[in-house]
This record gives C-alpha cells, sequence and structure tokens, in this order.
C-alpha cells in the first residue's frame, strides 16, 4: 500500500500536477497537533550543546477562573477548590502548560531514562495537566483517590484507536501500553468524573518542555544549528503555520519569549 | 483527498499504460463493488468520505460513526485493538439497536457486506499498517448461569464499580450518568442494562462478557482489567467486606493488609506484562491471576443477564392486552405486595417526530402497567424507567436545559362502538376529543385531568374529579399509581365498564433529554379491559364455543375433502 502511494506520489510529480491534490480537506484539525519530523530522530552523544530558553505570556483580557462544581465524591474530591484549568494564567501574564519545542531536529540527546512519566489522579484532579510521553514508554497512571477512575485517553486519528481503562479505587498504579508513533497532544479524560481533564503528547525526542507556573521553558544540551521553535496551548492555538526560527551556536544561549492570545 | 489520488493516479497510469497490470495487482482491497455499496446504502449517513458526515447525519445521535478514526465499539478484540473484519461484517448484518445504524441481513448478500467491510477499512490507515491480526479476547472458562454465579456477580459488579454510570440495579442512572459523553462531544448515556434488546451489539452472555472485558471504544464505557487483581473470588469478598468495616479489630487489620499486599504484588505484575518485562515466574503467576479475573468477569456477565428478560416484551395488543384483574378486595396501593402478582403489559414509546419540536434521540423505551378494580374503583400502577429524577427546569451544567418530567395517560372521551370504529388522532385528538391524566414529577401525589382536541389543545377540565394519586422514584425507575371510580358523574371523563375494551395511550417526557411541550415519546393506541368477573356464565361458554369450532372444523374438513376429488 505504502509503495503504491509512493509510486503515485513519484508519477504525479513526474507529470507536473504538482503537490495540489494533497492539501488535506481537514486542514484544521491537523493544525491542532505538533509537528514532527518525517525524519527518524537518530540519539547521539551531544558535546557542547546550546539552551533555549524564555517566557511564555498571555495577552488579551483574563477570563475568569471558572470554578468546578463536584457532583460525584465529594468526600475525595471537593477536599480543595478546583479550576478550569484549559487557561492557567499566573502574575505578569505568566502562561503555563504551553508546550514549547523544535519542529524540526532530527538528532540529539536521548531521552532521559530516569525521568518518570506519570500521570496523578489525586482529590479527582488529574496531575499534571499537559505532559509530554517520549513515544514507546508506558504512561504510569497514579491513583491516589479513594474513588474509582478511568483513564480515557482519545483515539488520535493516524495511529491509534482510543484507549479507556478502569482504575478502581484497589488499584494504585497501573501502566499503559506506549505509543508506536508521535502524535498529539490528545485530550485525557476521566469520564466518571467528567470535569478531569489533560493532555499527553507522544513524542518522538527530548526537546519538548511544558511551561511553569511563571511561564518559564527551557531547551538544554540542544546541538549547535538553526531550528524552528514551536510552541502549543489547549486554548491559545499554536503557530503550526509560523514557527520562530532560532539559531544556536555550540554552548550558546538564546532567549525567545512568546505572547499568546486566545485562538479564535 | 485519497480519493483524488486514485482518479489521478488512474489517469496517469492510463497515460503510462504499461503500469496499468500493477496497479490492478497492488490494490486489491478498493473494490469497485463495495465502493458501489457504500455510496448507494452508507454514504448518506456515514458519508461519501467515511467522515460520518452524511446528508442524514445532522439529526442523529449517537452520530453515524466517522469511519477515519478507526474507533469501533463493537468488537471481539482487546482494549485498544482495532476490531476483526468478522465483528465489521457482523455488526453491519445485525445493525446496532438502539440507534439508527439498520441491519443489512435483508437488504445486501452476504457478498455485498463482506465487500463493504473491505471498503469502510480503507478509510483508516491503522488497518493497513497493522502487521499482526488484532488480540482478540478468549473466551474461556465461560460459567454456566445460574442464581449463585448471578449472586456472585452482583458482588463483582459492585466492585468493579459498575453501578458509578451504570447505576444500583442498573437502569443507567449512575451518580455519572448525566455527564457522560462519547469522544466525539455528544451526550451519550449509559446502557439501561434492564433493557438488553436496544445494546448495540447483542445481549448473550458473551457479548455482554467482550464489552466490559474490551470496553466501547469512543464511549464512556472502559475497558475492565479486575478489580482485585490476585485475590480470589472469596479473598475480594472478604477484601470487600473488611473495607466497609467502619472498625477493624487488629486481626482483621492485618488481614487486610496482607491481602492487599498480595493484591498489589499481582497489579504490579500486571504492569510487567504491559511492558513485555515479565519472566517466566511472573507470567505464571500472571496467568493463574487472570484465570480468576476471567472467572469474575464471567458471574458479572452472569449479573448483567439476569437484569433483563429474554427478549423485548411483547407489546400490550391482542392477548397481551393489558387486563385489569378484578379483586373483592380493596385496591391495593403503591408498595402493596399484591402487584407482584401480576405480569405487567408493556407499551414501547417511540420519539414524537410529526408536530415541532420533535424528539429524533427518545431515551425512554416503554411504560409498563398493572391494573386491578372492584366494584366501585379502578387502580393503575404505571411503571418507566428513566435515568435522572427531574422535578423542575433548569440549566444544567453537562445536560444544557432541562426540565420536568411527567407523563400523560389518554383515553377517548367517548369509548367507540366497536375495536374497528375510528379512534380520536393519536396524538391528543383532534376532532374527536380525549381525556388525558398528567402526572408530573413535582407534584407526586396529583393527577390533573384535561380534555384535548390536538397536541397543543390540552385544556384543564373545570371539574377535577376524584382522582388519587402516588409517584415514586427509586433506582432510574418511576412508579406512578393511580385510583379513580369506575363512573363518575362529569361528562367529559371516561366512563368503564368490565369487558369494554377501552383505547389507551401514553405520552412521556424525560426532562433531562429536553422533553417539553411537543418534544416527549409517545405510543399509538392500545387497549386495556377490566378483566370480566368470573361468573358461572364463564363455564357455559367455553365447551360451547369448543363444540361450536369443532363443528366447523368437519365441516371444513368435509369441504376440503369434496373439492379435492
Ligand atoms: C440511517 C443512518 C445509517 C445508515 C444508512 C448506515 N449507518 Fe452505519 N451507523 C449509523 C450510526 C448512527 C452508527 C453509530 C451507532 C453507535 O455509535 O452506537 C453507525 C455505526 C456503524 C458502524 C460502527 C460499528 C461499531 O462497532 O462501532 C459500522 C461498521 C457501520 N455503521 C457500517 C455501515 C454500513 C456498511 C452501512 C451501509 C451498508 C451503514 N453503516 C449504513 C447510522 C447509519
Ligand atoms: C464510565 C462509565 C461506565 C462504566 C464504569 C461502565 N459502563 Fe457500561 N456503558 C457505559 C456507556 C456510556 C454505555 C453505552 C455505550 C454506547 O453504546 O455508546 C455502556 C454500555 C454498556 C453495555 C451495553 C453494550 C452494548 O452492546 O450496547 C453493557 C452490557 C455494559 N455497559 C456493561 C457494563 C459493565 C458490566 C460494567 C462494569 C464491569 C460497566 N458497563 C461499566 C458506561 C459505563
Amino acid at each position: 500500500m505504502k509503495t503504491k502511494m509512493l509510486v503515485c506520489f513519484a508519477l504525479l510529480l513526474a507529470c507536473g500536477f504538482g503537490l495540489i491534490v494533497f492539501a488535506d480537506d481537514h486542514e484544521e484539525e491537523e493544525m491542532n497537533k505538533l509537528v514532527f519530523s518525517k525524519e527518524a530522530y537518530k540519539p547521539v552523544a551531544v558535546n557542547n550543546g546550546g539552551k533555549i530558553s524564555g517566557i511564555v505570556k498571555f495577552e488579551g483580557k483574563v477570563p475568569e477562573k471558572k470554578k468546578i462544581a463536584i457532583n460525584k465524591d465529594p468526600k475525595v474530591c471537593d477536599v480543595v477548590e478546583k479550576f478550569d484549568e484549559s487557561l492557567v494564567v499566573g502574575e505578569d501574564m505568566a502562561l503555563k502548560n504551553t508546550i514549547v519545542y523544535l519542529m524540526d531536529i532530527t538528532q540529539g540527546k536521548e531521552f532521559d531514562k530516569d525521568a518518570k512519566v506519570e500521570l496523578d489522579q489525586k482529590e479527582c484532579r488529574f496531575n499534571p495537566h499537559v505532559q509530554i510521553i517520549p513515544v514507546g514508554t508506558a504512561l504510569t497512571v497514579l491513583n491516589n483517590d479513594k474513588a474509582t477512575h478511568n483513564v480515557h485517553i482519545f483515539g488520535t486519528k493516524k495511529n491509534r484507536t482510543s484507549i479507556n481503562k478502569q482504575q478502581t479505587k484497589n488499584r494504585k498504579r497501573m501502566k499503559l501500553a506506549s505509543a508506536k508513533a508521535a502524535e498529539g497532544p490528545v485530550e485525557v479524560k476521566c469520564d466518571i468524573h467528567g470535569w478531569m481533564k489533560a493532555w499527553v503528547a507522544y513524542v518522538p525526542h527530548p526537546y519538548f518542555a511544558v511551561t511553569n507556573e511563571k511561564g518559564e521553558f527551557t531547551l538544554e544540551n540542544v546541538p549547535p544549528g538553526e531550528y524552528k521553535l514551536g510552541y502549543w496551548h489547549e486554548t491559545c492555538g499554536n503557530n503550526n503555520k509560523e514557527p520562530v526560527v532560532v539559531t544556536i551556536a555550540a554552548g550558546g544561549e538564546v532567549k525567545q519569549d512568546f505572547t499568546l492570545k486566545i485562538k479564535k | 483527498m485519497r480519493k483524488s489520488i486514485y482518479v489521478l493516479s488512474f489517469i496517469i497510469f492510463s497515460i503510462f499504460s504499461v503500469n496499468i497490470m500493477v496497479y490492478a495487482q497492488d490494490a486489491p482491497e478498493v473494490s469497485e463493488k463495495g465502493k458501489e455499496v457504500y455510496e448507494e446504502s452508507c454514504a448518506h449517513c456515514h458519508g461519501v468520505e467515511g467522515r460520518g458526515d452524511g446528508s442524514a447525519a445532522k439529526n442523529l445521535l449517537p452520530q453515524p460513526r466517522d469511519f477515519t478514526g478507526g474507533i469501533y465499539k463493537i468488537r471481539s478484540t482487546a482494549g485498544g485493538e482495532l476490531p476483526t473484519d468478522k465483528d465489521l461484517f457482523d455488526i453491519i448484518s445485525k445493525g446496532m439497536p438502539g440507534s439508527s445504524m439498520p441491519e443489512w441481513e435483508s437488504a445486501l448478500s452476504a457478498d455485498e457486506r463482506w465487500e463493504v467491510v473491505a471498503y469502510i477499512k480503507t478509510f483508516y490507515e491503522g488497518f493497513k499498517e497493522n502487521e499482526s491480526p488484532p488480540i482478540e479476547i478468549s473466551l474461556e472458562g465461560k460459567i454456566p448461569y445460574s442464581e449463585e454465579s448471578v449472586e456472585i456477580g452482583k458482588f463483582f459488579y459492585a466492585q468493579f464499580a459498575c453501578f458509578e454510570c451504570h447505576g444500583n440495579v442498573g437502569r443507567g442512572d449512575g451518580t455519572s450518568a448525566p455527564t457522560l459523553q462519547d469522544e466525539w462531544g455528544f451526550k451519550s448515556w449509559p446502557a439501561n442494562l434492564a433493557q438488553s434488546w436496544n445494546f448495540r451489539g447483542g445481549s448473550s452472555t458473551e457479548d455482554i462478557y467482550k464489552r466490559f472485558i474490551g470496553g466501547i471504544a469512543g464511549s464512556a464505557m472502559p475497558m475492565f482489567e479486575d478489580a482485585s487483581f490476585g485475590l480470589s473470588v472469596e479473598e475480594a469478598q472478604r477484601y470487600g467486606q473488611l473495607e466497609n468495616k467502619v472498625e477493624m479489630t487488629d486481626a482483621e487489620d492485618e488481614e487486610f493488609n496482607s491481602l492487599d499486599e498480595k493484591m498489589g504484588n499481582a497489579y504490579d505484575i500486571l504492569d510487567m506484562m504491559t511492558e513485555g518485562l515479565a519472566d517466566e515466574e511472573q507470567k505464571q503467576l500472571h496467568a493463574e491471576a487472570m484465570k480468576v479475573f476471567q472467572e469474575k468477569s464471567w458471574h458479572i456477565a452472569n449479573y448483567v443477564k439476569s437484569l433483563a428478560p429474554e427478549k423485548r416484551p411483547e407489546p400490550a395488543i391482542g392477548k397481551n392486552a393489558l387486563r385489569s384483574q378484578y379483586t373483592v378486595d380493596t385496591l391495593p396501593t403503591i408498595d402493596d405486595a399484591a402487584w407482584e402478582t401480576l405480569e405487567a403489559s408493556y407499551f414501547p414509546l417511540v420519539g414524537q417526530i410529526v408536530v415541532e419540536p420533535r424528539q429524533f434521540n427518545p431515551t425512554i423505551d416503554s411504560v409498563n402497567v398493572k391494573s386491578f378494580y372492584n366494584d366501585t374503583e379502578v387502580a393503575f400502577l404505571f411503571i418507566w424507567d428513566d435515568r435522572t429524577n427531574n422535578t423542575e427546569e433548569m440549566e444544567d451544567e453537562d445536560l444544557g436545559k432541562t426540565f420536568e418530567d411527567a407523563i400523560a395517560i389518554q383515553f377517548p372521551v367517548k369509548i367507540p362502538e366497536d375495536p374497528t370504529a375510528p379512534k380520536p388522532y393519536f396524538l391528543w385528538g383532534g376532532k374527536k376529543a380525549v381525556y388525558l391524566w398528567q402526572w408530573k414529577a413535582s407534584a407526586a401525589d396529583t393527577v390533573t385531568e384535561l380534555t384535548a382536541k390536538g397536541i397543543t389543545k390540552a385544556e384543564v377540565q373545570e371539574v377535577q374529579g376524584d382522582l388519587q394519586a402516588e409517584g415514586k422514584y427509586t433506582d432510574g425507575q418511576y412508579r406512578l399509581w393511580i385510583k379513580r371510580a369506575l363512573k363518575t358523574d362529569d361528562k367529559k371523563d371516561l366512563q368503564i365498564e368490565p369487558g369494554e375494551f377501552v383505547p389507551i395511550a401514553f405520552s412521556v417526557w424525560d426532562g433531562a433529554n429536553g422533553d417539553v411541550d411537543t418534544k416527549r415519546v409517545i405510543s399509538s393506541w392500545y387497549s386495556f379491559v377490566l378483566e370480566p368477573v368470573p361468573s358461572s356464565k364463564r363455564f357455559i361458554y367455553p365447551p360451547l364455543v369448543a363444540l361450536l369450532s369443532l363443528g366447523i372444523l368437519v365441516g371444513l374438513r368435509g369441504f376440503v375433502q369434496r373439492r379435492n376429488t
């Protein structure tokens, strides 16, 4: 099948039809996703890599914080107030939970093997709200509640259908099968407690960061070169169409801030 | 987009005609026949490109499936796996009850159905890239149905926490039910396990087992991996017992902790299996725990099976018509055990789609009715399942605007002379008026009498008769008890005589489903009769009738024989 597509593709080019027919009718859906290089990522030893860091800020009227009405298991879930996390703006308009990453890097450092890839469920809230999962790594879901949850990771159109697993209060840890291909971010939901929502992205390389309360991000040990720097935010969208180009020298440091608005 | 590639490639290949043969051989899955069948029979719902956006899709809930996401609800395969070809063939053949997906067994040949299976698979890349066949759910170790198994299953139904969505006794009224959505962002309700004829994927014990082992992809319904892994059935029950104790003795505490640890270790091994890291010994332990998990699961499947009748009940017509039973005693009140002695008559309901606003996606299946009468009065018990108890109009965070639940029971003002004589229009009458009893959830002990000459032309009767009522809501079910005199002085009321067939029809409103005014579920006309009092006549008639029929039979036989010779 793949080879046939390739043959078609070559022939089309040869005939000068160009790429017009490949324009996706459902571009918008794709536009909500991260951008990955088509080339497979190659881990190599990186010496004297550079650092890219910055702050992501929000611009515009900050909507009022929306308190979540707890309509289920109040003893477990209604211990502390919870707020909708689709737009978390901190001091100085700092924007939390923005993914900042290199779009087109094809070789560089290895994933940190010791890093924990865990999604916690505590007091009926997912933590973290936005999470990066290396391709091939199993996500561990924790249940720190005396309540039953179900972990529903939505299907991605391309590589994976949806996964939805019950995690009763008796099961404190649960591994989810690793993803085979880079994709996302996709929504995670607990249907039993409908307000519990999070996002996960399956990524092929380690040059991804999620901004903290202060809106800060850092990408470390980047091999010298020129890269496209992308961002993604649940409510503010992404810069897939016009990524920022950064050039990083050996051992150098680049600062790049972003200011995001609510996507229309 | 893919289609345009093929079309274009075809043109190009025609130019480079040398390649035509190669192309034809390389693409066996794109069957022209399948495409034809699809575009003729499926595309108006599922869309020409399989995106679930056909011209008829707009009002349907659940929405026709978008095949480009590879999400299939009814599978014989494990959670996260694609369905087998046979799964697709079967669901296309049988359709999906409780949704608008029709059965195609009668309209398409088996060949055509297989071709269309091949065709819908081309909409999702994942089918092509799958190197290995999907993992199927093992149906080993099935436990035969028995009262004992049902009892154990009931315990595990609770321990696996099915009740969170399906409710304590399975009527789909769990506390999470009002908040559930499907993956495409549409409202979806947990199945009412007492109405298994509405299950999408069949109601056999095996079907039920596969649904919760593999999950129902795209819906809120998850796959299950045991709630007490590593513990035997008895240990799991003991664990549940101890867990619910307010105070434990030291010995109990120790027992509980050791069970907890055993379970924790088993889950750790399960995780190792998921990651492919388990050693031989762990694999062995895992296999043993899996066997017990299967055992628990078959018990659950038997329990779920026990909640519904084997088949959808026959509607209350002909020999199943509602027959009010005579009693010399005073009539039973709502909670009287006497009601248990009667079999209910089943009145199926459908969405009202004649008059705006319409209900295209009804949530109430039917009303079940029982009745007793004595020399002066008649009492009815109306029973219907509704997943939520709505007593007022309000703005719900998950459901939007919701209304009050209600029911109206409809009779003609005048009973037609004979059963074939025209009745009033079934939607609350027209030229011929209807007489109604209306009950609303906010006033559980009140029934209002109405007269109507059309669905929007109802009037509260000025003189309200002496109707007694009591309504109750428990575990996803309404029970409404109404008592009335057989004869009243009000000309606008119905006068009821034993032995006379009285037309009856229903309107029911599920406020959580946006039902209000004409938006509701309805039935057409059925009938009920006060079963005549057994009298001496009874003993004369049956032998007489038998004699007569015998005579006719003999006569007929003679007639046929004569004709044949
Ligand atoms: C009247 C509209 C309608 C028509 C016509 C129709 N479908 Fe469907 N179909 C649906 C709906 C609605 C669903 C989703 C039901 C659900 O999710 O519960 C569905 C679901 C499906 C599914 C998914 C089954 C699963 O396990 O999730 C398949 C496969 C399918 N249809 C195939 C077909 C084929 C093939 C045809 C034509 C031969 C067809 N449908 C015609 C409405 C339709
Ligand atoms: C998180 C909520 C949730 C939980 C927990 C849950 N279910 Fe369901 N269940 C659903 C929903 C929603 C549907 C309807 C799915 C659809 O057709 O889209 C459903 C449907 C079903 C059906 C009907 C299948 C069919 O073919 O239509 C069965 C049987 C069932 N569930 C059994 C169970 C059992 C047994 C358990 C516990 C082991 C369970 N469910 C736990 C939400 C849940």
